[in-house]
């Protein structure tokens, strides 16, 4: 069948000439080889705004057929150019690689990079030495979930995320390890840091168990939403969220650095955002009608608070 | 929606009357022909109390009554209100520079016809030639009021560096520090790059809102 693709002003790009059962898939490949500079990761297809909508649907599953949304002979589609696309993996990748070597040079070279500092201790206190051997292992461990257990919805994302996600992981590293590691840093009592990192620990392991939960949630080529349940999830909907900001605030109690709290902050906000979002699309997507199950009763991510 | 929809007018047009004031009071002085720290010293009070008052515009956001992001709300006001109340008035001198009244010229005209606009905006009333002029006088008014913002804030760097004021120093039991002197330094290398990202993001709502025929102006 012949599709007639269009940007989204209305300019005609291109006419493609498919199999009526073609997947979108196979529209995206046929596309670039219109035009090889859209490679596949980088397109997107949308149908023509239908009065009442805001937004045109978009043709979202690559094995969809695209006869299943719709569109027939003759019909239109509308490209739009996602920009230069990069692997989630490789972004996570990126983004905790940095963390986990940036913050050990503070604690390694501290006559470099405190330079300034003419008086400088012999010797790291234990809480320093803790907290430096906690977060490499927690970076580290977030870089072998990324190639053995996560299972990402989406391929890609926009380049600039990379530099972005970056700025923001590598700036907080270099933040928290600048004044943890400081020559005038000032140790907490060492029971209560002890106790705390001892915690974190575990609230690490929570999370790793979350995460193995979640990504068991699909069978491979599964694609639909799915409760998660079992260990915390059935008390709150984004349990692994729950572990991950408990185990910050346990760093930052552990060290009394006011960059590791703002940092268990920043990153406290940006994970409820995502939790209050991911709790709402599962409650939207199970109401409990048309034999579908109602979403049961659950905190979002911080019980007592949310 | 009634009673936010004259709440948010009456905020606007109080915030008009301000802004017009003050600079009308800039205008005055300049005819006059008193000196920079004069015409300085008499905008400088009520320019505080309306941009002190500004901040309600991010309680605005954060309780739905306009559709703008709350955080970005809070930081151009932040960016401003440091600005004004942090790097310029303590110091004396910088009363009488001349980037002070350009900062405070620029920010005065448009405010001047950005409350306006919303205000008619918020009652449905809003004559095109007023959404032309707030979609148009930002292009030139934006950035010099933002390099006068950075003329100002280098000016203040010995002057921060000698008084340090706001400032922390280690030891102490928090592992903090913090030295105002070197957050303007940075500041200064961040600024240029936080002013195209809302004056681009202006560029566009300005294609989309005087790009196609009559719309009805919305605020951004």
């Amino acid at each position: 069948m012949k599709l007639e693709v269009v940007s989204r002003s209305g300019r005609v790009i291109t006419t493609l000439d498919i199999n009526p059962d073609a997947t979108v898939g196979e529209l995206k490949k046929k596309f670039q080889s219109y035009n090889r500079k859209y490679y596949v990761a980088r397109q997107r297809f949308t149908l023509p705004v239908k009065p009442g909508e805001t937004r045109g649907t978009v043709l979202s599953d690559d094995a969809k057929r695209i006869a299943d949304y719709g569109v027939s002979d003759g019909g239109r589609v509308e490209f739009k150019d996602l920009g230069p696309q990069i692997g989630y993996s490789t972004v996570f990748f990126w983004e905790y690689f940095g963390p986990m070597v940036i913050y050990p040079l503070f604690f390694l070279f501290p006559k470099y990079l405190y330079p300034h500092i003419s008086a400088q201790p012999s010797a790291h206190a234990l809480v320093q030495q803790a907290a430096c051997a906690y977060w490499v292992l927690h970076y580290a461990k977030r870089i072998v979930e990324t190639f053995t257990i996560h299972k990402f919805g989406h391929a890609t994302m926009p380049i600039a995320n990379l530099f972005r996600n970056c700025a923001y992981y590598w700036g907080f590293a270099a933040y928290v390890s600048y004044f943890v590691n400081h020559p005038l840093y000032t140790a907490p009592n060492e029971t209560v840091s002890k106790a705390a990192l001892g915690l974190a620990l575990l609230m690490q392991a929570g999370n790793l168990r979350s995460h193995i939960i979640l990504s068991n949630l699909r069978a491979p080529g599964e694609k639909d939403y799915k409760i998660p349940r079992g260990f915390l999830f059935n008390l709150v909907t984004c349990a692994n969220y729950t572990f991950e900001i408990w185990g910050w605030i346990l760093y930052s109690i552990a060290v009394q650095s006011i960059p590791a709290f703002l940092f268990a902050a920043v990153g406290a906000g940006q994970m409820t955002q995502w939790a209050i979002a991911k709790h709402a699309r599962l409650r939207k997507t199970f109401d409990g009608k048309d034999g579908r199950p109602k979403y049961p009763r659950r905190w979002i991510v911080f019980p007592p608070f949310l | 929606m009634r009673l936010t929809q004259a709440y948010l007018a009456l905020y606007n047009a109080a915030q008009a009357v301000g802004w017009a004031t003050a600079f009308g009071s800039l205008v005055y002085g300049f005819i006059q022909e008193q000196s920079n720290e004069q015409i300085y010293d008499r905008a400088a009070p009520l320019i505080g109390w309306l941009q002190f008052a500004s901040l309600l515009e991010t309680v605005h956001a954060a309780l739905g009554l306009v559709p703008s992001s709350p955080l970005s709300a809070l930081m151009q006001w932040g960016g401003r209100s440091n600005c004004l109340f942090c790097v310029v008035q303590p110091i004396r001198a910088l009363h009488s520079d001349v980037y002070a009244l350009v900062m405070l010229g620029c920010w005065s005209a448009a405010e001047t016809i950005r409350y306006p606009q919303y205000a008619a905006a918020t009652l449905g009333a809003c004559p095109g030639w007023l959404t032309w002029m707030r979609y148009t006088m930002f292009i030139p008014l934006f950035p010099l009021g933002t390099m006068a913002e950075m003329g100002l804030m280098a000016a203040a760097l010995p002057d921060l560096a000698r008084r340090r004021p706001y400032s922390l120093d280690l030891p102490n039991k928090w592992n903090f520090a913090f030295h105002y002197h070197t957050f303007i330094q940075i500041l200064l290398f961040l600024y240029p790059l936080l002013w195209w990202q809302l004056y681009s993001q202006l560029l566009r709502a300005r294609s989309k809102k005087l790009g196609g025929a009559s719309k009805s102006a919305k605020k951004d």
